[in-house]
C-alpha cells in the first residue's frame, strides 16, 4: 500500500477552509473593502502636488499638518512634525499622496489586503496624531478607520489577501 | 480555490469599473469620488472595454495591454500632477490611484495560472 504524506493533505485540508464560510459573509466584507478602498481614493484628490497647500494662507494637506503643532496630540510626534516634516513637506507630500493613492488601489481590487490593512492602519494612527485635537474633528471617526482596517485585516478580504 | 471563469469575471468586473468611473464626468462636489474629464474619459471608456472584451473572451494578452495601458496612463496622470494641474488626461490623484489599482489588478489577472482542468471537474461540469 502507497504511503500517505498526511503533512501535505493536512496542510491542503487546512488552507481549503475558507475564512468566511458563509457567500452572505463573504460579500458583506468585500463591500467593506470596497468602500474603504474609496474612501482612500476620494480623500487622495484633494492632496495637490507640488506644493500641496504650503500657501500663504496655508490650504490643503499642509494646512491639516500644520494642526499637528497648533493642536498638539502627542508631544514628540509635534516635535518631528515641526523640525523635520513641515520644512520638507514637497517630499512628505508626495510620500503621503502615494501611500494614500496605494491604499485606494489595492483595497478596491483586494490584492494583499492584509499588508494595505495594516498599512491603513498606521496612516490612520498618523492622520490622528495629526489631526484629533483640531476643530470640529470627531475622535469616532479616526477610531472607526481604525477598527475597519483591523476587521479587513482579520478576514483577509480579497484575492492574495494574505 | 480560483477557477478560470472567476478570473475572467475578474478582468470583466474591472473592466466595467473603469467604464462606470466616466459617470464622474457628470458628478461634482461631495460625491465625486474621482474626477474624470479631458482625455481621461477616453481611457476609461476605451481601456474599460478593452478589459470587458479581454474578460469576456478570456484573452489574457487583451487582459495585459489593458493592464498595462492604465498603469501609462496612471504614470501619465502623476508626471501631469507634479507639474501643478490636471493637464490634458484632466485627473487628480484619485484618478491615479484608481488607474492603478485596475492597471495592477488585470496584470495580475493576466499573469495569474489558471488550474488545469482535471476529469472530476470536467465531469462535473458536463
Amino acid at each position: 500500500m502507497a504511503e500517505t504524506d498526511y503533512a501535505a493533505v493536512t496542510d491542503q485540508a487546512t488552507r481549503a477552509v475558507p475564512l468566511l464560510p458563509s457567500r452572505t459573509n463573504r460579500a458583506m466584507i468585500a463591500i467593506v473593502r470596497i468602500a474603504v478602498g474609496l474612501l482612500w481614493l476620494q480623500n487622495v484628490g484633494w492632496k495637490i502636488p507640488p506644493d500641496f497647500g504650503r500657501d500663504d494662507p496655508p490650504e490643503g494637506l499642509y494646512l491639516s499638518t500644520t494642526y499637528a503643532v497648533s493642536h498638539q496630540v502627542f508631544g514628540p510626534y509635534t516635535w518631528l512634525v515641526d523640525r523635520l516634516v513641515l520644512p520638507n513637506f514637497p517630499f512628505f507630500g508626495w510620500m503621503v499622496l502615494l501611500v494614500e493613492a496605494s491604499l485606494g488601489a489595492f483595497l478596491l481590487i483586494g490584492l494583499t489586503t492584509r499588508f494595505w490593512a495594516v498599512v491603513g492602519m498606521a496612516q490612520t494612527v498618523v492622520i490622528m496624531l495629526t489631526v484629533l485635537n483640531a476643530p470640529h474633528e470627531w475622535y469616532w471617526s479616526y477610531l472607526l478607520m481604525l477598527l475597519v482596517h483591523m476587521a479587513l485585516f482579520a478576514t483577509a478580504a480579497g484575492r492574495y489577501a494574505d | 480555490m480560483r477557477t478560470h471563469d472567476t478570473l475572467d469575471r475578474a478582468a470583466l468586473v474591472l473592466g466595467l469599473v473603469s467604464i462606470v468611473s466616466a459617470v464622474f464626468v457628470f458628478v461634482h462636489g461631495t460625491f465625486q469620488l474621482v474626477q474624470i474629464g479631458g482625455a481621461g474619459l477616453v481611457v476609461a471608456v476605451v481601456l474599460g472595454l478593452l478589459a470587458v472584451v479581454a474578460g469576456w473572451l478570456d484573452e489574457r494578452t487583451l487582459m495585459l495591454a489593458a493592464g498595462a495601458g492604465f498603469l501609462i496612463a496612471a504614470a501619465v496622470q502623476l508626471v501631469l500632477l507634479r507639474d501643478g494641474g490636471s493637464g490634458f488626461l484632466g485627473g487628480n490623484a484619485s484618478t491615479f490611484s484608481l488607474w492603478l489599482g485596475l492597471g495592477v489588478g488585470l496584470i495580475a489577472i493576466g499573469v495569474a495560472a489558471v488550474p488545469e482542468a482535471t476529469e472530476e471537474s470536467v465531469e462535473a461540469t458536463d
